[in-house]
């Protein structure tokens, strides 16, 4: 079942902005199967169903600019897959930060909950910064381009003067790159 | 890496779905395959944790401080550490490689300090060849901009000594326009950061003793040595 933006839309009210009516049309559509969406990505209902409350007050909130062709449904996934990425983003960041084989093990050393959400802390900024140091020169600019500063790879390119599509491959190089360097500790073997 | 079957979707492609690059239906068939594939939801989070952490670390503008340590003679850990300027420090006093980048990040305050034996790599091969009595003048470019204009010029003016040469402290003062300054040129010389590549140990005193040395004198007299010059050490 898929219904269009401009089918729910109620009669009279501005462009953009989803109404009362739209959004109950929304969560009456695809409430259910998001629910069980997030229940796969999270592995607990609970968490399911917080992240469902986080989507519809998205939606509510920062709704999206449908044109009478658009995907509401897609983009409905969108925002709970991303919002369920973040969640679980946030224990692999505390867990990154946590087999940081410079940092002791202390009690006190392990991040809480509430600071893991807030961002990371100075532990696992450190170590973040220094692998990004080690990029190469061309990959290191094009990652903090396109994630500290948000920037198109259009614009990337045009800083780097490179093509777009080797603008796309340096940030992918240098995130592959990171994400190994970070996350897999078992290959590191500490030179 | 969590081992995983091989997938529809490439690495590349999860990523392209964190950064919101991707068209609405193949963003929705990714969608729905994280929910699926473990694997696959694992390498989004952790782009997702990167790219959360990435603002936060500073653009790094000034750029890292490159160290590493190598031995370039037998029982001879030598410390080094380039910026993007050029060679930042040669020392072979440290008591460990966390006393080396703690003496770095007082000396570059607010850099990101990063071990990295690539960058390294020119440094090596340049020292490890003179320590071997293959190499007599030094390619590589020097960073002196932690030290003052006095310091810098100092030590500008003996990089320029040929090797195998000594020349006395008062002679360098006269080099470059302080002929009275003989000390504070020794002083100068005592803090050069790139020793060996600046060779301070190639000034002397004018009666012919050898002079102090930062890095201790059996170094001074091990430097002038493998540069021929036995004849300057007290017999």
């Amino acid at each position: 079942m898929e219904l269009s933006a401009s089918a729910v839309r109620p009669a009279g009210r501005g462009e953009g902005a989803p109404g009362v009516e739209q959004l109950r049309a929304w969560t009456e559509c695809y409430g259910e199967e998001l629910r069980a969406h997030l229940g796969r990505m999270l592995a607990s209902a609970a968490d399911a169903e917080d992240v469902l409350q986080e989507v519809w007050i998205t939606a509510s909130t920062r709704p999206p600019e449908l044109g009478p062709e658009s995907n509401a449904r897609a983009w409905l996934y969108r925002v709970a897959t991303n919002a369920a990425l973040s969640r679980l983003a946030v224990e692999r960041r505390r867990r990154a930060a946590l087999q940081s084989r410079g940092d002791r093990l202390r009690p006190d050393a392990l991040p809480a909950p509430d600071a893991a959400l807030q961002g990371a802390d100075e532990g696992t900024r450190r170590r973040v910064r220094e692998a990004v140091a080690r990029l190469p020169s061309k990959q290191r600019r094009a990652v903090w381009m396109r994630w500290a500063k948000e920037r198109d790879y259009e614009s990337i390119a045009r800083a780097l003067g490179c093509s777009p599509e080797s603008a796309r491959a340096n940030v992918y190089q240098a995130m592959k790159r990171l994400r190994t360097e970070l996350f897999d500790l078992e290959e590191d073997t500490g030179r | 890496m969590t081992m995983r079957e091989p997938c529809w979707v490439s690495e590349q492609g999860v990523l392209a779905f964190v950064s919101g690059d991707l068209e609405p239906t193949a963003e929705l068939a990714v969608a729905e395959h994280l929910a699926e594939c473990e694997g696959c939801r694992e390498q989004a989070a952790e782009f997702l944790a990167l790219g959360d952490v990435l603002p936060a670390t500073g653009p790094d503008e000034k750029g890292a401080v490159r160290w590493d340590v190598f031995e370039v003679a037998p029982e001879t850990p030598l410390y080094v550490a380039v910026t993007d300027r050029g060679l930042a420090r040669v020392s072979w006093h440290q008591e460990s490689s966390e006393s080396f980048v703690r003496e770095l990040s007082g000396r570059f305050e607010g850099r990101t300090v990063v071990r990295d034996r690539e960058a390294l790599s020119d440094v090596e091969r340049e020292l490890s060849e003179y320590f071997r009595g293959d190499r007599s003048a030094f390619d590589l470019p020097v960073d002196l901009s932690s030290l003052s204009d006095f310091e810098r010029r100092v030590l500008e003016a003996a990089r320029r000594i040929p090797f195998g040469q000594v020349v006395p402290y008062s002679e360098l003062a006269r080099r470059i326009g302080k002929p009275r300054a003989a000390r504070a040129v020794g002083n100068a010389l005592g803090h050069n950061p790139v020793a060996i590549v600046v060779p301070c140990h190639r000034v002397v005193r004018r009666d012919g003793g050898l002079g102090g040395y930062t890095g201790g004198l059996e170094y001074k007299e091990r430097l002038l040595a493998i540069e021929g010059r036995s004849d300057l050490l007290a017999g």
